[in-house]
């Protein structure tokens, strides 16, 4: 997502509430794609873990760990880097010792094994956590992961549920050594991510997440769902522009001071339509489209062409008799 | 945010139709799914209700964590056929599927042993979840049939089998990753085999679909040995919190991706196919000119669609298909593309006259 698309969002996160030692953005240069499955995968270890612990554990401290801490959760994200790009695509859950706070790496080397054999272009590339915030004791877990990859990112999701909220509750820490009071110290910094999906993984999330029937249905119902897919992301487009308009009016009134950056970029964004004019386009999509015209053609054709016999079929039998069949059938065929 | 009050609007109105419990809003009860008793399935295991009737799992419940796994692998494994296996439990009369993982195996000729060679993997992979609090069994495997429709084969049926003789309860679910791109749907199918004496009643026949020509017969033979069971989906409260929250992230792939683009080598395949049938169809029909008409009570009991019939409908389903495709793209073309040179200069945000319309439409 590119940012001017949408600088409400962009302000309401800036100031938004960390650790003070992850305040910082990063500035490692590293892109960093998640993939959704991930973000799943990590809300289904909580709900899971959660679930459990509220009906396994004594009434007391089940009310306790519902009401105030619900249990964190730990796991290792897995993908794929090249060059400056890393690609988050899976994750799998860790196991943590409850007392001392340190990983089972017999758990955790067992598991990586498991996984290279089924994907084996995937590699560690960090780790993921649930709560709201970055906790002290994260940067020891941080540290431990160093031997696998010598520089683990750290996702963190927030699982509670913020209905007001516009922005996945998920950010990916680096760490980055810094010099602090004299002393060398490794501190989490805050990075940048955009949601990457291939376009199986998107069909799939559109699909549990509007829950459409499993059965596609009658082409109608398949058409009304392709439609209304295409509708809501143009309703989204429109929202973002009249949020982008909005704060140009704001602008002219003074209400807002003038950014000259964040109105270069809108300009450019504005300066992009019409996407592709040129007569070589022109010309692939109307071939594009009549191609699609005859396609419809033949299929029509079949059609009647199978509409056609059993016409043909019907009137065979309701004028054939035992004598003149031969014949009769010979005049229709 | 309109998008998400919409999703919801969708979510009440599918909830409404499919006869969803109202307590499923309610996010405690929604959760209350993902909680593993393991002193019920111990009795479930002891009271075998599936053992004496052959029908008895109708209901295949599916978690959105398991469906995106399943997806994402067998669309990682391309024109390769994957599998793996789930993890869930029962309840009533349905199979729940909490989790799936992919198995080290791959392509047909491997199926036949696949369940020998994995096997190892398979019981290391679910003892070493149970520690990280994943506490269901394995309760049936998946793999894909990339492009050529969801059922099973006459080696799925057999491993199936085999399956439900020795590990009961157990679940077989095929997924189509090529058809689930270009249809823009997922492309599932969940399924359970017959035993071996078991004579089913005649039913219905299962929603038609396309199968190619080379795999028919394969599918002909053993499709009356198993029966496909519901598929419903659900996902806990955070689950849906956290995917409302990332349409708002991804709405732009929707307008970005091109169906008609992507799929190029699977409709040229599916239009190659159509013609082997329509040529078959044709002998046949040829036949039937001259030899079918003399037997008219035996015609008459054969109460199927001819082939024709058949070839028309998957004419039609690849054309809708396309025309779909097409239809995005015009749709886009008009979004992005006729915007004129004046417009542009008079006003600072262009596409608010233009596309405004249609979104209000």
């Amino acid at each position: 997502m590119s940012a001017p698309s949408d600088p409400a969002t962009a302000a309401g996160q800036a100031p938004a509430p960390a650790a003070a030692s992850a305040a910082a953005s990063s500035s490692s240069g590293l892109t960093f794609k998640l993939h959704p499955l991930v973000i799943v995968n990590v809300s289904d270890h909580h709900t899971r873990v959660k679930a459990q612990a509220a009906c396994s554990g004594d009434s007391s401290s089940s009310s306790g760990a519902a009401a105030g801490q619900p249990p964190r959760v730990f796991g290792c994200v897995i993908g794929v880097q090249r060059g400056r790009t890393v690609e988050i695509f899976n994750s799998f859950e860790l196991v943590l010792d409850p007392v001392t706070g340190t990983l089972d790496r017999a758990f955790l080397e067992k598991k990586q094994e498991l996984y290279k054999k089924v994907f084996p272009d995937f590699y560690v590339l960090g780790w993921y956590s649930t709560g709201s915030d970055v906790q002290d004791t994260d940067m020891q877990i941080h540290k431990a992961l160093m031997d696998v990859n010598e520089s683990p990112v750290y996702l963190l999701l927030n699982p509670a549920i913020n209905l007001s909220q516009k922005d996945l509750p998920v950010t990916i820490y680096e760490s980055e050594l810094h010099v602090i009071d004299g002393s060398p110290q490794l501190i989490f910094v805050r990075s940048n991510y955009t949601i990457e999906t291939v376009e199986a993984e998107r069909i799939s999330v559109d699909h549990v997440a509007h829950l459409k029937p499993s059965d596609g249905g009658s082409a109608a119902t398949q058409l009304a769902a392709h439609l209304t897919g295409i509708h809501s992301a143009i309703k989204m487009l429109n929202s973002r522009v009249r949020v982008i308009h909005q704060y140009l009016v704001a602008m002219q009134k003074g209400d807002i001071p003038v950014d000259n950056s964040l109105l270069r970029q809108v300009s450019s964004l504005v300066r992009r339509l019409p996407a592709m004019e040129s007569q070589k386009f022109q010309d692939d999509f109307l071939m594009e489209y009549n191609d699609t015209l005859l396609m419809t053609y033949l299929a029509m054709f079949t059609n009647c062409s199978s509409t056609m016999n059993e016409l043909v079929e019907k009137i065979n039998t309701s004028y054939e008799r035992p004598a003149t069949r031969r014949g009769g059938r010979g005049a229709f065929m | 945010m309109e998008p998400t009050s919409s999703a919801s609007i969708a979510r009440q109105t599918w909830e409404l139709e499919n006869n969803i419990p109202a307590a499923a809003t309610d996010p405690d009860a929604m959760d209350a799914i993902y909680r593993y008793d393991d002193a019920a399935q111990a009795r479930a295991q002891q009271e075998k209700p599936w053992a004496n009737d052959p029908h008895h799992f109708r209901r295949a419940k599916i978690s959105a964590l398991a469906l995106l796994k399943m997806v994402v692998h067998a669309r990682a494994g391309g024109t390769i056929e994957v599998m793996g296996l789930m993890q869930g439990k029962c309840e009533g009369d349905s199979i729940i599927v909490m989790d799936a993982f992919a198995l080290p195996v791959e392509g047909t000729e491997t199926r036949v042993n696949a369940q020998a060679d994995a096997y190892e993997y398979m019981v290391e992979y679910s003892t070493i979840n149970k520690q990280a609090g994943r506490l269901e069994n394995v309760v049936g495997w998946y793999h894909s049939h990339p492009g050529y429709g969801c059922w099973l084969s006459g080696i799925d049926v057999s491993t199936q089998m085999l399956n439900q003789q020795f590990t009961e309860p157990f679940l077989a679910v095929v997924i189509d990753p090529t058809r689930t791109v270009s249809a823009g749907k997922v492309e599932i199918g969940a399924f359970r085999t017959y035993p071996k004496d078991y004579k089913p009643p005649d039913e219905p026949v299962s929603e038609y679909q396309t199968i190619p020509l080379n795999k028919i017969e394969d599918f002909g033979v053993h499709c009356k040995q198993y029966y496909s069971l519901d598929i419903t989906y659900f996902k806990s409260s955070l689950d849906s919190h956290l995917l409302d929250l990332l349409w708002n992230k991804y709405w732009v792939n929707t307008l970005s991706s091109s169906p008609l683009l992507g799929n190029r080598d699977y409709v040229a395949g599916q239009i190659f196919d159509l013609a082997d049938k329509l040529e078959q169809a044709e002998g046949q029909l040829a036949h039937s000119r001259f030899g079918g008409m003399l037997m008219p009570s035996q015609r008459k009991k054969e109460q199927e669609e001819s082939p024709l019939a058949k070839v028309t409908r998957d004419s039609s389903k690849i054309t809708a298909e396309q025309v779909h495709g097409l239809m995005s793209q015009v749709i886009k073309d008009i979004l992005f593309n006729s915007v004129h040179p004046s417009s542009k200069a008079s006003t600072s945000v262009p596409d608010s006259s233009g596309p405004e319309p249609m979104v209000e439409a």
